[in-house]
């Protein structure tokens, strides 16, 4: 019995010596990113919420896609923003096939593929695994204002409430709320695209736990970048690309109608008319927000008696040759047939 | 312990059944006219939940008058209205004009709505109910009652848009008014026409016509001048947030019994008034659904 003990003892001790330190999470598919990294001693960030509640997330679902939702106490809150719901500039789902890089093309097909808008802000989707929001151009132009957004989630969703999307600031509850739905788009490590052996690299004992964060975090962004830039200098002659009018459409469907639909969040309606595609072509050259460079690049701002705007497109949302693919879609929507 | 989350599930069922619409193979017709009124009288068109309209309006003397009055500009009667929209379909107003002192209200409701695809329905249907209180002191000094400065108006408005340029609208009219003349009616029935064509995306022609029965109009004989069925035609520019309309016609009343009823001016005698209607856009409240 004593000999039994002994052996029995000494394979439960070889057994723990195996378990590599510090991991202890079995890796799946499903596994959330956020939580592999915590295991292998990445820190909580501010916005990280302990087991969020299924109320919790669906009363942030709401919020993002209603601008309201039944409160705590059983009232129906207040709308955040009178203009506009979270979902009029962003998308809840993954929108890039490859999360390493920036890659407009391979977005607006991901896209036009799967009928995702085509939108100027990011998704929402792996929102809480980003480190940084409101970055680059946006913190150089704006300077104070996004300062703290950069750095801060909870910010950047108060910075878009009151600034963005001309509304309120969120309740405490209503914060939570959101960041309660954030937390259930995060990633996981099926989203990641990893190979075998890396995934035989973060399950073994080859890597040491700061190696194998940054092998995770080498498969997305951590942010999501932002490039301002400015119209053609000669808008008549545009960008020098050439435009496919198919995936101008794609575009115009997806990006330009989403807001500019009948009852949208725009009063001017972009539909498939020859008025409209004419109106748009002929205001190409002008140096006003009635031009697709103008808007696009620029957008438009708030105004007292009037808090309707369009936000405009960085760089990284879209990209110099899609505007020109837009500008072949409008000059020749017969074409992307 | 969450007493009110059985309003979560009927919320998502709703914002479920409205990603259905959205991506249904159903198209419904928007902007049918451009704003609420196609020159004096309503169109199909309501304003959207939430949205605050303010409206002012302006009829000029006839350009009849001449030089010396400036063609009319020197006589102006103006309205003042708010529209509100209660919701997508169901909207409110109420307005003053200097024209006899007129107090008006309204209540308007988008029955249907012309559509394509999975659900055809061929025109747009709009009910339109008003009322008018005339507070112009008579010039004999009789005081009427409250009843006797009433009158009422019903309307089915029915359009159809024929493509992105033109559209047009039928508005069968029951025009009530408690107290007339002796050679007046108390009750008419007209029919109205109406028709819009876009010339680019944002300016448009207008027109609309009352066919007033000739019958219940006074030919001038009695008490009441002589009345004529209302015309007018007008451009319409749509800018952001703003829609000016201005037009030409023969009626100088901007609410339903002046125009429908007691229109006293002649086309053919150059009693033409010069008018305008300028609307602003407010957005008050957040929409349910959008």
């Amino acid at each position: 019995m004593k000999k039994h003990l002994t052996i029995f003892g000494s394979l439960l001790i070889f057994s723990i010596a195996m378990i590599p330190a510090g991991f202890q999470r079995s890796l799946d598919a499903s596994t959330p990113i956020a939580a592999l990294l915590f295991d292998l001693g990445e820190a909580k960030p501010e916005h990280f919420i302990e087991a969020p509640t299924t109320e919790a997330i669906l009363r942030g679902e709401e919020i993002v896609k209603l601008g309201r939702t039944i409160a705590p106490n059983g009232s129906q809150s207040s709308y955040v923003s009178k203009y506009y719901t979270c979902t009029s500039c962003h998308n809840v789902v993954r929108e890039d096939p490859d999360l390493t890089v920036v890659n407009q093309d391979a977005r607006l097909e991901y896209a036009m593929t799967n009928n995702i808008p085509y939108l100027q802000g990011s998704t929402f989707w792996g929102m809480v695994n980003r480190e940084t929001w409101y970055n680059d151009d946006y913190v150089l132009k704006y300077g104070d204002l996004v300062r703290k957004a950069e750095k801060s989630l909870k910010e950047s969703v108060h910075l878009c409430a009151t600034v963005c999307a001309q509304g309120r600031p969120l309740e405490d509850w209503e914060m939570k709320s959101v960041l309660a739905y954030f937390w259930s788009l995060q990633m996981q490590i099926g989203d990641l695209n990893l190979s075998d052996s890396e995934k035989k690299q973060l399950a073994g004992t080859t890597l040491t736990n700061e190696e194998k964060i940054a092998l995770v975090k080498s498969r997305y962004l951590q942010k999501s970048p932002a490039t301002f830039v400015n119209p053609p200098d000669n808008k008549k002659k545009g960008y020098p690309y050439e435009g496919d009018p198919k995936l101008g459409k794609g575009i115009y469907e997806l990006g330009c109608q989403h807001c500019h639909r009948p009852e949208g969040e725009s009063d001017v309606v972009f539909d498939n008319s020859s008025l409209t595609y004419k109106w748009l072509k002929k205001h190409i050259p002008d140096n006003s927000e009635l031009s697709i460079y103008e808007i696009i690049r620029k957008g438009t701002y708030a105004e007292y008696g009037h808090k309707e705007y369009m936000p405009h497109y960085t760089l990284e949302k879209m990209s110099d040759r899609q505007l020109e693919h837009l500008r072949a879609f409008i000059e020749h929507p017969e074409d992307a047939n | 312990m969450y007493k009110h989350l059985f309003m979560r599930p009927i919320l998502l069922i709703l914002l479920t059944l409205w990603t259905s619409v959205v991506f249904s193979q159903t198209e419904y017709a928007y902007e049918t006219f451009d704003d609420t009124r196609v020159v004096n009288g309503h169109s199909v068109e309501t304003n959207l939940e939430g949205v605050l309209t303010f409206i002012i309006s302006h009829r000029f003397g006839t350009l009849n008058l001449g030089a010396y009055e400036v063609w009319g500009l020197d006589n102006a009667t103006m309205r003042m209205g708010l529209d509100y929209g209660l919701t997508n379909n169901l909207m409110i107003g109420i307005g003053r004009s200097t024209f006899e002192k007129t107090a008006d209200g309204y209540l308007k409701y988008r029955l249907l709505a012309q559509s394509s695809g999975d659900r055809t329905v061929p025109v747009t249907i709009t009910l339109l109910g008003t009322t008018a209180l005339k507070t112009l002191k008579r010039f004999d000094g009789i005081d009427l009652s409250l009843q006797q400065k009433l009158s009422y108006t019903s309307q089915v408005l029915i359009s159809r848009k024929f493509g992105p340029r033109f559209s047009a609208q039928l508005m069968p009219t029951y025009l009530h008014r408690n107290l007339v003349e002796d050679d007046e009616q108390n009750d008419i029935l007209s029919l109205g026409f109406a028709g819009q064509y876009q010339l680019s995306k944002n300016w448009s022609l207008s027109m609309e016509y009352y066919a007033t029965p000739g019958s219940a109009l006074p030919d001038g004989s009695g008490a009441s001048p002589e009345y004529s069925q209302s015309m007018a035609l007008g451009v319409q520019i749509d800018t952001k947030g703003h829609v000016f309309q201005l037009h030409f016609g023969n009626s100088r009343g901007m609410i339903e019994k002046f125009f429908v009823a007691e229109t006293d001016g002649k086309w053919q005698k150059g009693d033409i008034h010069f008018g305008f209607n300028i609307t602003r856009d407010f957005t008050v409240k957040g929409r349910r659904v959008r």
